[in-house]
């Protein structure tokens, strides 16, 4: 294999590897901010200079010219190249600010170049604390700034479009942004507008940036020039915890970081998995972060004897889900499962509906044909039906269940985490004389009123779970947010802030607010199982998916091996 | 001292005003012969892109967003691109300008040799400031970066058109009183040395020299 030496070590690498995804893939940090390995690279933000050199060849007979010691002449080139624009070649010798001064002072230089005119607002900036800009200022910048002269205005707080706003004295011209629009989106949007000291990125007069994924671009963005409308002065980043979770939002799974403050998730941005979705997700997957905060019960519900409806503590509500299952042949019973809960939730599911010798249970289709645009936005609407589909359960034939419970058949319903009212599949008055046992997650879900038996379940940011997206592809839920209720591996996979890991017990960064009262479905499943005389056996979700890993439809799909970006899965029919 | 920030010449999403009707965004069929014949010189049409501009310029006398627009769906070209383009280089006017546009240069060498001062100077004299027109529009002002004359530092461009060099106070009055005049001022030919001799102190073959800059002599200079 062809080798290359960076700062005196010898390494192997294959023929078209750029230089500084190469320094990055083994662990040199060459700083950086124009260069992103799904884009091109214009090599204008002259940061990741490098000094390179090549083996001298004789120019008549072609061979290596070696010095007198043995060792191959090197010429170097006269100037410092910008490493994102060079493909390696045989032999080539690289020296980084690792191991030469004059690369050093270059990237200082550099440095100092760009924050001529960047403005000193990092106390009121959204982007510190995850600022390339600033980390790397620190990291490899000057000491102090040299420049005593009134810096360049340039507009401020330009709303570019409904979700992105832009700071274009903060902008280094990086234009990320710009190839992002019309290399990976091709909508072509945005354009440097102006020149030399004045340019920012800008749309086409009367242009709005309305692209379905323009929010990209503030992650893109290596300093605080776009910033997300949504989340602007919310909160600074380090007082949040981010956890790795997969996104709710349709069936492609796009695996995303869950930020948390005070118990509520304050923003949704992607997380990098070269399988699923790249580094991507559109707009309306990080809007969707209020429904995880807004309109949350407030604990169970239950209809009591005497007509009345309320509020109930939780054995309470078990014991009435569990007397209602019980007052009735299983036949006279019907499971609903749901794409929107995880394997394990659904797999519970069908244990109980076997247990009590109930049809199989069947599960209510989120699919809105259509609505998809055949790349991280999909038709169906739920993320997990490829994962009910696995479990042999089928989709609800909802004509079958509404003619059994018009025909007195079917007594109680049993709703995992879903609304079928809602969904206009079920009526008022198809559940007229029908006991409902409803696990909801949210108070504006329309099934909601005619629940006998109300316990509210948890959400994909508060549970440990898997979802398979519609490719076959094995995830992994962890808890982003707490909820009043915390089980064991609940804790134990919490995400943490800063405070949570540095604090110290004088300082007040506890909050008790905002924390949901509900229980995850692998909980409240076995809670009603065991007081139907069904004991479960397994001790959490990862014990539920090390079962499950056994069986085709999952093989191998244990929690361990899912780890952070997924197992596919072996395209099998539909069993267990 | 703070100054506010500036606006952007157009916000994103708010309908520009418009100055020409879909019935003046026309080519006729010769200038639109010269662009198919643009288009065909380059690979894609991303490189007639500049051309066409001017010749958008010299038909509307300026480029607002409805001409942008024009040009860039006649090369079917994203408007952000050609907006990019347009506002790049201060030739293609993005405001409506006077008659004779002043491209005072202020890159580095002519603020070393006083470009400010002639822009300043420029500035008192017609009682605008720099991106501004006269009341009776016959002046702007645009402070542009190097037009690449360094040699007869300070300098300005006429309404791209002519280099006035070598800038003083006295000739910028007597150029705003030819201009004043409809006069544009003559050819000006500034030959590097070592070509005074060859090219007989014209590098043009199409202009007749009003003025000959001589250079001094080393000895001179030195002293």
């Amino acid at each position: 294999m062809p080798t290359v030496t960076i700062d005196n070590q010898v390494y192997e690498f294959e023929n078209g590897d750029v230089l500084l995804q190469f320094c990055s893939d083994i662990g040199i940090e060459v700083p950086h901010f124009c260069y992103h390995p799904a884009m091109s690279a214009p090599a204008n933000c002259r940061q990741c200079l490098v000094k390179i050199g090549t083996p001298a060849r004789n120019r008549a007979t072609g061979e290596p010219e070696m010095n007198e010691d043995g060792t191959p002449v090197i010429n170097f080139m006269p100037k410092l190249q910008p490493s994102c624009a060079i493909a390696i070649t045989d032999g080539m010798v690289v020296h980084t600010q690792r191991s030469d001064d004059i690369v050093e002072e270059g990237q200082v230089d550099n440095l100092e170049l760009l924050l001529i005119n960047h403005p000193l607002d990092c106390p009121i900036c959204d982007q510190a604390g995850q600022c390339p800009l600033q980390n790397q200022a620190y990291k490899f910048g000057p000491e102090g700034s040299r420049f005593e002269f009134q810096k360049v205005h340039k507009p401020k707080r330009i709303q570019l479009g409904p979700h992105v706003v832009l700071d274009a004295e903060r902008c280094i011209n990086c234009t990320r942004c710009t190839r992002f629009t019309s290399e990976i989106t091709e909508t072509h949007q945005l354009s440097i507008h102006n020149r030399g000291d004045k340019n920012y990125p800008i749309t086409a007069p009367g242009v709005e940036f309305d692209d379905p994924y323009s929010m990209n671009v503030c992650d893109l963005c290596p300093v605080g020039a776009l910033t997300e409308d949504y989340f602007r002065f919310r909160a600074r980043v380090w007082e949040m915890s981010k956890t790795p979770g997969i996104s709710t939002y349709g069936s492609k799974g796009i695996n995303v970081d869950y930020w948390v403050k005070d118990n509520e998730v304050l923003r949704i941005t992607p997380r990098q998995n070269l399988d699923v979705n790249e580094y991507w997700m559109p707009d309306a997957a990080r809007l969707i972060y209020t429904t995880f905060n807004e309109d949350r019960p407030a604990g169970p519900e239950m209809l009591f004897r005497d007509g009345g409806r309320g509020p109930a503590d939780w054995r309470q509500a078990y014991d009435a889900a569990a007397f209602l299952l019980k007052g009735v042949e299983g036949s006279e019973t019907f499971l609903l499962g749901s794409a929107l809960a995880t394997v394990e939730d659904n797999y519970l599911l069908m244990q109980l509906a076997e247990h009590l010798g109930a049809p199989a249970p069947q599960y209510l289709s989120h699919v809105e044909p259509g609505s998809g645009d055949d790349w991280l936005i999909t038709d169906d609407r739920a993320p997990n039906a490829q994962g009910c589909e696995r479990l042999g359960m089928q989709e609800l034939d909802a004509d079958l269940l509404k003619s059994r419970l018009a025909s007195g058949e079917l007594k109680v319903l049993y709703i995992l985490q879903d609304d079928p009212v809602g969904m206009g599949v079920l009526s008022e008055a198809d559940l007229d004389g029908v006991q409902v046992i409803l696990h909801h997650t949210h108070t504006t879900n329309e099934t909601l009123p005619f629940a006998n038996v109300a316990l509210p379940i948890a959400m994909a940011v508060e549970t440990i779970g898997t979802y398979v997206n519609a490719d076959g592809r094995a995830q992994r839920l962890r808890p982003a947010k707490a909820t009043r209720h915390m089980h064991r591996p609940q804790m134990m996979e919490m995400g943490l802030s800063r405070l949570d890991r540095q604090g110290t017990p004088f300082d007040r960064w506890h909050d008790e607010s905002n924390k949901i009262d509900c229980q995850p479905g692998w909980a409240a499943i076995p809670e009603i199982a065991e007081r139907l005389g069904r004991k479960m056996r397994w001790d959490g979700p990862a014990s539920i998916m090390d079962e499950l890993a056994q069986t085709d439809a999952f093989a191998g799909a244990t929690h361990k091996a899912m780890g952070f970006t997924g197992v596919p899965l072996e395209d099998v029919g539909e069993a267990v | 001292m703070a100054s506010s920030s500036p606006e952007p010449l157009y916000v994103p999403g708010e309908e520009p005003a418009r100055h020409f009707g879909p019935d003046d965004l026309v080519w006729t069929a010769e200038e639109q012969q010269t662009i198919d014949g643009w288009v065909a010189q380059y690979p894609t049409a991303d490189g007639a892109v500049m051309k066409v501009l001017w010749l958008a310029q010299e038909k509307f006398a300026w480029l607002p967003a409805e001409v942008i627009e024009f040009v860039a769906d006649t090369l079917d070209l994203p408007r952000a691109k050609v907006f990019g383009v347009a506002t790049f280089y201060t030739q293609y006017y993005k405001q409506e300008m006077g008659k004779w546009v002043l491209d005072v240069c202020t890159c580095f060498s002519c603020q070393l040799c006083g470009g400010y001062d002639i822009l300043h100077y420029l500035e008192d004299q017609l009682g605008i400031k720099k991106g501004e027109t006269t009341q009776d529009g016959m002046f702007s002002i645009q402070e542009v970066e190097c037009l690449g004359a360094c040699g007869s530092a300070p300098m300005l461009q006429v309404t791209n058109g002519p280099y006035v060099h070598n800038l003083t106070p006295a000739k910028c009055d007597t150029l705003l009183a030819n201009l004043r005049e409809g006069k544009l001022p003559g050819f000006e030919s500034v030959t590097l040395p070592q070509d005074e001799a060859e090219l007989d102190g014209n590098r043009r073959s199409d202009a007749e020299v009003i003025e000959q800059y001589v250079t001094p002599p080393v000895s001179a200079t030195i002293e």
